[in-house]
């Protein structure tokens, strides 16, 4: 019966219900959204840094990681031997990887040159797509280099200039080798594109001498679910070299994935802050507009437990009235926009890039977050409920029934 | 006959420390089982207050209300609400209906209060209504119902718990003739049927002409009682 007084109770005053029932909605519908935006930004943010940046994990000399010399290299045989044993892995790269000098007529910059067979490369973090203008790598031509467009723009270069790279070799002797520019690059990671450029495996090894041995392998698997175990299979498979999960290589992409459930909590914890104001306001005037109504119900001998009961519930119905719609209205726009996308390319691409962020982003609304945000409001239903109550347990019946 | 209503030495001063009204002044009162009482007496002379501090709804400033052998004044306020579930039937003057419930809801509440198996509830229910000639109305929320019907909802409801007694304050002061007399039949009914105890407070001469017992306040105290009168004659 109480369930029944408390929710007739609700539409006594429909306009009043429906106002604060329509905020309810409107502010879980917003903060859902944006916390599906985030986490579409989040998702998107992982994929970009496992599938085009730094795969699932990498393997390096130990001296490497600390001083990226070129005589830091690994013999190419073993590593092969090792990673074709384990199935849980779709691709991977051997790379050779040095820093040097960028130098063309009009200006020169260092960078960090990557030496890269073009199939593995492509098959590891999709190089090829990301190829603007020109060709990719020719595995059959030799001294190609492909280079970011934003380098490209910042040197003044275009395709087919030639371009001298200076680098050290093993034995820390200055060597340089003149490449022409086959093709421009143009990644999600704006920062990453200005400091590197692509070259043949062999063309480098050629030059600073570490013919059939890597500085770097990245490794690309089949599922992310098996990081953890293909990372116990490698330190035990190659104990003497360093190897590294993506948020080992990339920290900066774990903190802000970590950081994404803090955020959308703060997010609707601000929003249901302000809603628990609305609601406070709305359930106190409800109790002041029925104090004679209270105190004849205390008087016939409803205790202050089942006042305290009926003024909760109340309360309650009207957040949950208001939250599912709210949820499902987010729910089914996450779905749509999920589908198409949300592009900000024309508005803020360039900044987005600058974060390695993709311009179109793919909302994404884990079911175990809709969950949260509805025991959230709950119990934000719950503590708005409790001065209103509290107010209604005050009331003397002698005194409410003659108001 | 077996007292109900036991209330010695009732005082209730309000603001003792300032100015203080005496609205009760040293009131005994004695009601038993099956009496038809009207607590008459000019505005301000207390009648509300002595109906609030019987019912417990208010508490004196001096004195004692035992009702069927227990001291209300012990009970702790919890302890006070739950007596009054289960012993005590109300009927405001201004019906005091719980608006978004029907009519047999309004009445099957108390009962649920006091925890009834739904089958006694829906049996008691109908009874009740059909008592007060509201059986066409079960499902009528009180707008939907006169005033003379609300206070028969609100009598039905009174009666719901099985109280000892009925305290009713101005029963019939927002009724017309027709809807009072109505009223009147239907507690001197319930009254001589079924043995309830009826206290009422009123202006209303109609309520005083159907009483057996009239108690008559000025400045909160008792001025004249028939039934002493009848002793003394």
């Amino acid at each position: 019966m109480l369930t029944i007084i408390a929710w007739r109770n609700l539409w006594r005053n429909r306009t009043r219900s429906l106002i604060i029932t329509t905020s309810v909605a409107l502010g879980m519908w917003a903060g859902t959204f944006i916390m599906a935006i985030y986490f579409g930004m989040g998702e998107a943010r992982l994929r970009i840094a496992i599938d085009n940046e730094v795969s699932h994990i990498q393997v390096h000399h130990p001296g490497f990681a600390d001083d990226k010399e070129a005589k830091y290299n690994m013999p190419m045989d073993s590593l092969d031997q090792v990673f074709q044993q384990i199935p849980a892995i779709k691709a991977y790269s051997l790379r050779s990887v040095t820093t040097g000098m960028l130098a063309t007529t009009s200006g020169s910059q260092g960078i960090q040159v990557n030496g890269v067979d073009p199939a593995a490369e492509q098959a590891t973090r999709g190089m090829k797509d990301f190829v603007q203008e020109g060709d990719y790598l020719d595995p059959e031509k030799r001294n190609r280099v492909l280079v970011s467009t934003k380098l490209a723009q910042k040197l003044k270069l275009d395709i087919g200039n030639k371009i001298v790279l200076t680098l050290l070799d093993t034995a820390n002797n200055i060597t340089a080798g003149a490449f022409r520019i086959c093709g421009l690059y143009h990644t999600n990671n704006a920062p990453l594109d200005e400091l590197n450029v692509f070259v043949r495996k062999s063309d480098l090894d050629h030059l600073i001498g570490t013919a059939g041995r890597a500085h770097e392998a990245a490794i690309l698997l089949h599922r992310d679910d098996d990081l953890d175990s293909v990372f116990q299979k490698l330190k035990q498979a190659l104990p003497q070299y360093r190897i590294e999960r993506w948020q080992e290589i990339s920290p900066e992409t774990a903190l802000v994935l970590s950081s994404l459930d803090t955020y959308s909590l703060v997010f609707i914890f601000i929003i249901l802050l302000a809603l628990s104001f609305g609601i406070i306001n709305t359930m106190l005037m409800a109790v002041l507009e029925r104090t004679r109504e209270i105190g004849m119900l205390m008087a016939v001998g409803m205790n202050k437990l089942k006042v305290f009961g009926m003024v909760v519930w109340e309360t309650i119905m009207l957040a949950v009235v208001g939250a599912p719609v709210g949820l499902l209205a987010a729910w089914l726009t996450t779905l749509w926009l999920g589908h198409t996308g949300i592009n900000l390319g024309p508005v803020m691409g360039e900044s987005l890039r600058d974060f390695g962020y993709a311009p179109v982003i793919y909302p994404i609304l884990p079911w175990h977050n809709v969950l949260q945000t509805m025991q959230l409001v709950l119990i934000t239903a719950v503590v708005a409920a409790i001065f209103p109550a509290l107010k209604a347990l005050r009331l003397k019946p002698v005194e409410a029934i003659r108001t | 006959m077996q007292t109900v209503i036991d209330a010695h030495n009732i005082s209730k001063v309000y603001n003792p420390d300032t100015i203080p009204v005496h609205a009760v002044n040293n009131v005994h009162l004695h009601l038993n089982r099956g009496e038809f009482t009207a607590l008459v007496g000019p505005s301000g002379s207390g009648k509300t207050t002595l109906l609030n501090i019987i019912g417990g709804l208010d508490a004196p400033s001096e004195g004692q209300v035992v009702i069927n052998g227990v001291d209300i004044s012990n009970l702790k306020p919890n302890q006070l609400i739950d007596f009054r579930l289960h012993n005590i039937g109300f009927v405001f003057q201004a019906f005091n209906l719980i608006p978004v419930l029907t009519a047999s809801e309004n009445v099957e509440f108390i009962m649920l209060l006091q925890k009834k198996p739904k089958a006694e509830r829906n049996k008691r229910v109908q009874e009740l209504l059909a008592s007060v000639g509201l059986s066409d109305k079960l499902d009528a929320r009180p707008n939907q119902l006169s005033g003379g019907q609300q206070q028969r909802v609100a009598v039905a409801r009174a009666l719901a718990s099985r109280p000892q007694f009925i305290l009713a304050d101005e029963p019939t002061a927002n009724l017309d003739s027709h809807s009072a007399a109505t009223l009147l039949d239907i507690m001197e009914k319930m009254n001589r049927e079924e043995d309830v105890t009826f206290l009422f407070s009123t202006h209303d001469q109609r309520v005083i002409d159907r009483a057996r017992r009239v108690i008559t306040l000025v400045d909160g105290r008792i001025e004249s009682d028939s039934a002493e009168t009848q002793i003394k004659h």
